[in-house]
């Protein structure tokens, strides 16, 4: 089993990273968190000097985020061409095949579209077989969708450690399966709550707006009985934490688990 | 069916629809087939959809087929198969997807609709449109996060391809195609598994690793959390201003959410919009054609423009012909 440690900026290789043998690297979740180039050399310099394996984390971006993407990719094909790249936008994958081939693309968490909301587990044990089957399943027993991920050159898919359980028998071997630990993702919005979040004249601002990068400062826990167990908002993304190991770990489905010391931007 | 001449006549162009039968909805009851929960809002039988689609196509309107979940496993298909076997029975010209394994599926079945990318296809950026169209799309659906400038420079860099835009009701704080909390989960008796995940009131509590925060920052930072709770996605959100922007960039349908809205409704919605594409092939200047569409908004839904209910609230707070 291979394992992976993800930071999303260089301070957070102040964790001890010992036992891992790949390191993940970069935002997954809003463009302005992107690293910088000197951040991402940087990254790239460590990985090098402690022999790790290198994945570029990107997220879904703008035109403006897919330009500054395009100049770090750029970095990351000259500097180690055998990185690969967690795509988690269509248009990303497109670069990536077009400008890009020698890096390779692994199917990001946010295009990996389990359902991952809490509220499930209230019902889980009243609700047809085949439902619960869904919900604990993937697309990835589906022959066109294997095709499709194959044809697009992706080979290995993120998955988060969902609480209904994660049960990927039947799906293709020929797919690599990654499981991120502790920090499951739930949600993630555009009109962040957290931009602007200190600045009272600017209450009402529920929308695409300038931000100070406050996230960097602030997280919200979210408690309501419902959900049985607290949700993280960091940034602009939502999360649950769930440290129980899955069935698909001691079945041999998943090769990789990426840890995450702290929820990812 | 008996919505499709209303609606014609209130000025809709295009049709977007879904169905449900009793077979699916016995073995998923908390998944739909196409991201609506069962009750309103579905046809029940594809005869049915065979006499919307006449009537529609009589009126030379196109129809629509929403098969958009998220996902969907290979138990499913069997089902799956028999309702777009039906749907191309019936005559519709398109299906609405999300999906990559579903997309390739209707490649490989050669089903003589295009295919459309709803929003939950994600598309923030000119290379995603590239990317489906490469996938064999005809229409893409852009998602709600994206600002009046971020769609213009969106169009302004894609190949070639026709494009649709919210601009009424559901205004998710989430972004669809990538949100994976699940409602409906019970019926509406039971609020707290019935209503939006997003919507329900959180005890919020603050982290920061900046100790010598004052409290009344604190309070500040989860009053504005609590926005958040405020925010029903139906309390008729509205994006009418950016019409006169998505005109102007080639935008080919305005997409009006709440296909389970009573059909009163749905024809002041869809009137409302009529009018202010009229107003539009007048030539307005944008700040006279905000200024109508405001007034016209208050007059026609009783509601002052509110920023946490408006599509596209730069134009509220950037000074882009917003006063």
């Amino acid at each position: 089993m291979e394992q992976a440690f993800y930071i999303s900026s260089i301070e957070q290789l102040r964790h001890p990273s010992d036992d891992f043998t790949r390191l993940y690297f970069g935002a997954e979740f809003c463009e302005r968190l992107m690293p910088s180039r000197q951040d991402l050399e940087t990254a790239l310099r460590i990985s090098r000097e402690r022999a790790l394996d290198f994945t570029f984390m990107t997220p879904f971006v703008t035109n403006r985020g897919l330009a500054q993407l395009d100049e770090l990719a750029n970095v990351l094909a000259h500097t180690r061409p055998d990185s690969e790249v967690v795509v988690n936008d269509w248009g990303v994958l497109h670069l990536l095949r077009s400008q890009y081939p020698e890096l390779t693309p692994v199917l990001g968490r946010l295009l990996n579209k389990s359902k991952r909301g809490p509220r499930i587990m209230n019902i889980i044990d009243q609700i047809p077989t085949e439902t619960r089957d869904y919900l604990r399943g993937s697309n990835l027993d589906v022959p066109s969708a294997v095709y499709f991920l194959k044809e697009q050159g992706i080979h290995r898919v993120e998955f988060d450690n969902v609480l209904q359980g994660l049960n990927l028998d039947g799906t293709d071997p020929g797919i690599h399966k990654s499981l991120y630990m502790p920090f499951a993702f739930v949600s993630v919005t555009r009109f962040c709550l957290t931009a602007n979040c200190d600045d009272p004249t600017k209450m009402d601002y529920v929308g695409i707006f300038p931000c100070c990068r406050e996230c960097l400062r602030y997280s919200f826990n979210l408690y309501n009985p419902v959900m049985k167990l607290p949700l993280i908002r960091r940034g602009n993304a939502i999360f649950f934490i769930n440290e129980n190991i899955p069935d698909a770990v001691d079945k041999r489905l998943v090769d990789r688990i990426v840890v995450q010391p702290e929820p990812p931007f | 069916m008996e919505e499709v001449d209303a609606l014609v006549d209130a000025g809709a162009g295009e049709f977007f629809c879904g169905l449900l039968e009793d077979q699916w909805h016995e073995k998923y009851p908390i998944i739909s087939i196409n991201r609506r929960p069962a009750g309103k809002g579905h046809f029940r039988r594809f005869e049915d959809l065979k006499e919307a689609v006449s009537l529609a196509h009589a009126r030379g309107i196109p129809l629509y087929f929403t098969v958009n979940e998220h996902y969907y496993t290979h138990a499913q298909y069997e089902l799956i198969a028999r309702y777009l076997e039906g749907a191309v029975d019936a005559g519709v010209d398109a299906f609405i997807i999300t999906d990559f394994g579903l997309l390739q599926f209707v490649k490989e079945q050669g089903y003589p609709v295009h295919i459309h990318i709803s929003t939950g296809g994600t598309v923030f950026n000119w290379r995603s449109v590239a990317f489906f169209k490469l996938q064999g799309a005809d229409n893409i659906t852009f998602p709600r996060h994206l600002s009046i400038d971020e769609i213009g420079e969106i169009t302004a860099a894609m190949p070639p391809m026709e494009t649709t835009a919210f601009v009424l009701n559901s205004r998710c704080i989430n972004i669809d195609g990538f949100c994976t909390f699940h409602h409906g989960l019970a019926r509406k008796e039971i609020p707290s598994m019935f209503r939006n995940a997003c919507m329900l009131p959180f005890e919020v509590q603050v982290c920061s690793s900046d100790v010598s925060l004052p409290f009344m920052r604190q309070a500040c930072m989860i009053e504005r959390q609590r926005i958040w709770e405020r925010v029903h996605v139906d309390d008729h959100p509205c994006g009418a201003c950016a019409l006169f922007e998505f005109v102007k960039l080639g935008i080919g349908s305005l997409k009006v959410v709440g296909r389970g809205n009573p059909l009163e409704r749905k024809v002041r919605d869809v009137h409302f919009l009529k009018r202010l594409l009229d107003i539009l092939r007048e030539d307005p200047s944008r700040t006279a054609f905000r200024r109508t569409a405001r007034m016209l908004y208050q007059e026609t839904y009783k509601r002052q423009c509110r920023s946490h209910m408006c599509y596209y609230p730069e134009v509220l707070h950037d000074g882009a012909g917003g006063t």
